[in-house]
């Protein structure tokens, strides 16, 4: 899985040098940040659920789509949302903030993802309502750290801008 | 076009989206209304609309909230084809914003164009860094900007597999040399999904028909094996490229989806436990999940009561994992969860339609006759997928009117499967 320290030293390995100093630099700034985005992703981890029902329920409230698809007869246990790609995204995240760097969703959530949503119409737009919301209503103290919700919100504006 | 999603707002009125996407992104009561309301405006062509939209991608202001509005609006301005949006959509081309430049370079081969000046700038982009490269070169391909193909043909040797089978893609296009084209079916079997999905589309693209067989085999989502078998029987069957008794076995297997079927790209060390294979059945890389099924059969032929739980714990409300367990259940012949496969028939959620063509064939498995009449109601279906599944699904159950009433369908593949049926004998 790419990181900042395995992207330095495979750059360096492949010029057959050693770090720079702007490399160690980075890789320095990487691990200063890393005890934020450990609690940020502590605490996804702990919440995640609530948080991918929280984010889900807003916009299936606000835009009740999954109701209106299905046909008359549907009781409402049929209609359960499906937060499957919601919950798929914040687990790239929380892997994100482990390893420091948008690898994992470079690597598993983004390449690709945005021609399979065009070319099949998938419905982007409530994902990305989702994740805006679940970046807008995250507050410190009451969620995580300052330094650690500032890590998360980056990772979840990445999701956004890559899916939208 | 694929449309089940296209109208995922109904509450939202078109005057209320064309309000929303002049509102100041400081005035909206969530950051994402305008977003919507750009996705939204699709559903709604008036030139009110339009120009709503394009005011939308005028709007340089740099914050995230405001580029992805304008990224939607170039994309929805291109579904709905609209000509007089093309030097609003141009202008995009050079911005910093690679996604919006994506968009507009898609935007543009949908709406068509052949001004020689802008497919030049199109072609330019390719020299320019971080650019969203297997976009671009599908646009160029698809308007024949030939001029462009020495360029792309640089790209042939790219390390990104997606954009090296866009290039051979559209070298073969751009030139006609369709010999290249055998390049592309390895990548059929690349370990990256990326990369399998893509190439669907590349194959797609090439009209290639000899590579249903191999497409069949692919082992991603029947829903992309299935989208480009039948764009490929589509354009190849009316020209006699293929015919559609060519194209059947393919199109039988994806239908049935079973594992043995596919060409596996992932193998296990040692065999997992139960419950990891359950665990994997919940897996994005639907080529792990199919490896996960076929060694629940080989290894776990007891699995049900654990699947059931499963599906009731999380698979209900995950339609990766719903379609996977449903398919289980009637390989395992686990008749107990039969209640489970018939509510997957009639489940309608948009997300979950696969799981109604893997019900009909889970259900002919399980070999109970009390659901023929389930199988015969959504024959009415607009699904042809459904409909095909459900023929095949009869047919096991050795019922004969399902294809007699196929026969009218206004379907041709349906009609076909129906035809063959009406005239071959029982298969069983």
């Amino acid at each position: 899985m790419k990181s900042v320290v395995t992207t330095v030293l495979a750059a360096a390995d492949a010029a057959g040098r050693f770090p720079s100093g702007s490399d160690l630099e980075s890789v320095q700034g990487n691990i200063q940040r890393s005890a934020a985005r450990l609690e940020a992703a502590e605490k996804l981890a702990a919440g995640h659920a609530a948080v991918v029902k929280e984010a889900g329920d807003v916009v299936f409230k606000k835009y009740p789509y999954l109701k209106s698809a299905g046909e008359a007869g549907d009781s409402a246990e049929k209609v359960a949302k499906c937060y499957r790609d919601i919950d798929h995204y914040m687990r790239l995240i929380n892997y994100c903030l482990v390893v420091g760097g948008t690898g994992p969703l470079d690597e598993w959530g983004i390449s690709g993802a945005r021609e399979v949503y065009r070319a099949l119409n998938l419905p982007t737009a409530a994902y990305v309502a989702a994740f805006q919301y679940t970046r807008d209503r995250a507050c410190a103290p009451r969620d995580m750290g300052p330094q650690a919700l500032t890590e998360f919100r980056a990772y979840l504006d990445y999701v956004i801008n890559a899916l939208s | 076009m694929e449309n089940r999603f296209l109208n995922i707002f109904p509450g939202l009125s078109e005057e209320r989206a064309i309000e929303l996407l002049y509102t100041p992104m400081d005035q909206l009561e969530d950051a994402s209304e305008r977003y919507i309301a750009a996705a939204h405006l699709v559903n709604f062509p008036s030139a009110r609309a339009i120009d709503a939209l394009l005011a939308a991608v005028e709007n340089g202001d740099s914050p995230l909230d405001n580029r992805i509005v304008r990224r939607k609006a170039v994309e929805t301005l291109g579904r709905l084809k609209v000509e007089r949006s093309l030097p609003v959509i141009c202008a995009c081309l050079q911005d910093e914003d690679h996604y919006l430049v994506e968009n507009a370079a898609w935007a543009i081969g949908e709406i068509g164009c052949n001004d020689p000046e802008i497919l030049e700038e199109l072609t330019a982009l390719l020299a320019k860094p971080r650019q969203s490269y297997r976009t671009i070169i599908q646009t160029l391909a698809k308007l024949g900007y030939t001029p462009a193909t020495g360029r792309i043909a640089a790209f042939e040797q790219s390390p990104e597999p997606p954009i090296a089978s866009a290039a051979i893609t559209a070298v073969g296009r751009l030139s006609g040399e369709r010999a290249g084209l055998e390049r592309l079916l390895p990548f059929l079997q690349h370990p990256n999904v990326n990369a399998r999905r893509g190439v669907i589309q590349d194959l797609m693209d090439s009209e290639y028909c000899e590579a249903i067989p191999r497409i069949a085999a692919c082992p991603v989502s029947a829903v992309f094996r299935l989208r480009g078998i039948r764009h490929l029987a589509d354009a190849g069957v009316p020209t006699g490229a293929v015919s559609f008794e060519q194209v059947e076995s393919s199109l039988d297997r994806v239908i049935v989806d079973h594992p043995r079927f596919l060409e596996p790209v992932h193998r296990y060390e040692r065999t997992p436990r139960l419950e990891e294979l359950i665990e994997e059945l919940y897996s994005t890389d639907f080529g792990r999940c199919y490896l996960a099924t076929q060694t629940i059969i080989d290894y776990y032929p007891d699995a049900g009561p654990a699947l059931v739980a499963s599906f009731e714990a999380a698979g209900h409300n995950d339609y990766g994992a719903h379609y996977h367990i449903v398919k289980l259940l009637g390989w395992l012949r686990f008749g107990e969860a039969r209640e489970i496969v018939v509510g997957a028939l009639h489940d309608r959620r948009p997300q979950f339609m696969k799981s109604r063509s893997a019900a009909a064939v889970a259900l002919a498995e399980l070999g109970d006759a009390r659901v023929l009449a389930d199988l015969h109601s959504c024959l009415d279906s607009f699904i042809w997928e459904l409909k095909y599944a459900c023929l095949i699904a009869l047919e096991h159950l050795e019922d004969p009117t399902g294809a007699q009433i196929a026969l009218q369908d206004a379907d041709w593949v349906v009609r076909a499967k129906a035809e063959r049926q009406c005239t071959a004998p029982l298969a069983h």
